[in-house]
């Protein structure tokens, strides 16, 4: 039992050892040159122990090197801030208030190159740590561990609160060379107008997912005799199928990345919901409509660069679209006349307007190849109000007066920019 | 980051179309600014601080030669500055410009837009006064600028900095803008920075009212001073 309070207690002291006030995303180096600066120049750990230290707390850092930063020992300007440093370095204390502000330091500090300082000081019963490198003037990370006559143990402590972390390849002069010269992958500017053209397979049906079976069964049971006669004739979809796929080519643009505009063509290939126990229909051999759909969308976007090679855009649309159906129908084989009521059959609208609403993404990898991802609802419906025709004693022949369904779709398409 | 941006873009955007253009931060505060220096401070910059545009109108005012209205008026703000100072805090000392202006002049950021320019000393060198003593708190007072109707995100907004009113109009007020810098001389920190702007509507323009606008200015700095505390 006391074996173990002990153990406790070494424990929470090494515990309590050690803070850490910030450690921000600094890049260990994998074999990396560790500069020792203490202000006063009495460095409170040994450079090759601190080495060995790191060696044994990081199997990754490979083979570091460590020596004491004297030229900055011996700098007035350096000196001035290492004491300033010291003297503000404060639990809680963002480190842009530590930035270093004089021309001269942050000269130092910029040409550092891949090396990485290791700020040493006294302060009390604890020593303070901090560590920069050449991309900020401010330290990146920043601490205090106890101090330890023992430079041994002081190291490892060290090592083990501010060097635990994966390291990177180090990398050549003419790596980071090319480096400081490339742009970075993240920037771009937004172009004045995006160009996208796309082909895509959906699905569209009747049945919206999640509602209840009967808000739509009374269209989606409706079967059709007799040529021409169903239960009602307000939607399309009590004539002919109301869940098919769709293939659609479409093309669009976007202005400053945020609002667009885009022009679509849907094909889908729809049969008659034929009632089987009509025997009218054994003269018939198929009898199917082609639904083209041509329609403009308004889009609203903003994109995303993720990474380098994928930009994504989500969208909303809004938009409007004109339907034609065309009819293809044929009677089997030796059917010489057809019965009256082929002849009186259903005729649909040559158009039928609707409008269309929905949200999608563009997922586009290397700036060019998009996938597309839809998911909308639209309608189509024909004008009410229409001077009555002589003809119309032969009814239901004007039907769809509201036909409504939802679709998902998914695109390929090329994306440039102008 | 570009998620940021965008937010920043729409926060930016809603501002412009709620109107909520004026929602400037014109103070700033270092984390550690714990108490407002009370019974003794320095003041630096007092100097050459002082500047009044559009001397010609002064001039006629104040009854000062059109030519040494820089010196004269420059000098009587300064002193009266001095005077209320010495009224708010018993233990004044003045240090010569010279203990600051030597430092290179730097910029200090109060918002995404606002800067101000001034000299600041470096870290790790206190400022001393003339005796070799080390105030523990000083005021920097970087720029007092004093006009006509001036808005001071005319001077101190980088977007707006370039505009400059088309007509000389009969001015409503006489206006102060000034920045100035409470500055930490043991630590060497900035503990507040302001810019403060100050109307003062004209009726008749004397003397008496120039004075006035410097006491409403130093009633101004000591009510900031205590209000940037972070608590």
């Amino acid at each position: 039992m006391k074996k173990l309070l002990i153990i406790l207690m070494i424990f929470a002291a090494y515990a309590c050892a050690s803070e850490v006030y910030f450690n921000s995303n600094w890049t260990l180096w994998k074999d990396a040159t560790i500069l020792i600066w203490t202000p006063d120049g009495n460095t409170p750990v040994n450079a090759a122990e601190l080495c060995l230290s790191l060696r044994r707390n990081n199997t990754g850092i490979g083979d570091p090197k460590c020596r004491e930063l004297g030229e900055w020992e011996r700098d007035s300007v350096a000196q001035r801030y290492g004491q300033w440093f010291s003297q503000n370095l404060e639990k809680g204390l963002p480190p842009v208030h530590l930035r270093a502000r004089h021309p001269g330091m942050a000269a130092k500090i910029q040409t550092l190159e891949d090396n990485i300082v290791l700020f040493l000081a006294p302060h009390g019963k604890d020593i303070q740590v901090a560590i920069f490198d050449e991309t900020v003037q401010e330290p990146k990370a920043a601490g205090i561990v106890k101090a330890n006559s023992d430079k041994i143990a002081l190291s490892d402590d060290i090592a083990a609160t501010f060097f635990d972390k994966r390291t990177k390849r180090r990398l050549s002069k003419e790596e980071r060379l090319k480096m400081q010269t490339e742009p970075d992958d993240l920037y771009k500017e937004v172009p004045n107008i995006k160009i996208w053209a796309g082909v895509g397979v959906g699905f569209s049906q009747a049945h919206f997912p999640l509602t209840p079976d009967n808000w739509t069964s009374s269209h989606t049971n409706s079967r059709v005799k007799n040529y021409r006669a169903t239960k009602d004739s307000v939607s399309l979809w009590n004539f002919i199928d109301d869940a098919d796929p769709f293939l659609s080519l479409y093309a669009g643009l976007t202005w400053h990345g945020f609002i667009g505009i885009e022009f679509m063509y849907r094909y889908s290939n729809r049969h008659m919901k034929l009632d089987a126990s009509d025997t009218i229909y054994k003269e018939l051999d198929h009898w199917n409509f082609g639904q083209h759909d041509i329609g403009l969308n308004a889009l609203l976007s903003m994109t995303y660069p993720i990474t380098p090679w994928l930009d994504i855009t989500p969208l909303f649309f809004l938009g409007f679209q004109y339907s034609f159906y065309v009819e293809d129908i044929g009677l089997k084989k030796g059917v010489k006349e057809p019965s009256r009521s082929y002849k009186y059959r259903i005729k649909f609208e040559d158009v039928y307007k609707g409008a269309l609403v929905g949200v999608g993404g563009q997922f586009v990898f290397l700036k060019h190849y998009g996938i597309d991802l839809r998911a909308g609802i639209s309608s189509r419906g024909r004008d009410l109000y229409e001077a009555p025709s002589p003809d119309a004693g032969a009814a239901p022949t004007i039907i769809g007066k509201s036909t409504i369904d939802c679709f998902i779709s998914l695109g390929i398409e090329y994306h440039w920019t102008l | 980051m570009t998620f940021k941006k965008s937010i920043l873009f729409f926060g930016f955007a809603i501002c412009m179309l709620t109107g909520c253009a004026d929602s400037y931060h014109w103070t700033a505060s270092h984390p550690a600014y714990h108490k407002a220096p009370y019974g003794g401070i320095a003041v630096t910059g007092i100097e050459n601080a002082f500047v009044i545009t559009r001397s010609s109108w002064f001039a006629k005012r104040l009854e000062i030669g059109k030519d040494s209205i820089q010196i004269k008026g420059t000098l009587h703000c300064r002193s009266i500055f001095e005077t209320e100072m010495r009224k708010a805090y018993g233990n004044l000392i003045v240090l010569p410009d010279t203990t600051n202006t030597k430092f290179p002049e730097e910029s200090l950021k109060l918002d995404e837009r606002i800067f101000i320019k001034g000299h600041i000393p470096e870290q790790g060198v206190p400022l001393r006064d003339p005796a070799g003593n080390v105030p523990p708190v000083v005021l920097i007072l970087h720029e007092f600028i004093i006009g006509t109707d001036l808005k001071r995100e005319n001077f101190f907004d980088y977007a707006l900095i370039h505009n400059e009113s088309g007509n000389i109009k009969k001015p409503d007020n006489v206006s102060a803008v000034y920045s100035y810098t409470l500055w930490d001389n043991l630590k060497q920190r900035p503990l507040f920075s302001a810019v403060d702007e100050i109307q003062q509507p004209i009726t008749t323009y004397k003397l008496a009212n120039l004075t006035n606008l410097i006491q409403l200015a130093v009633q101004k700095i000591r009510k900031n001073l205590y209000e940037g505390v972070v608590k």
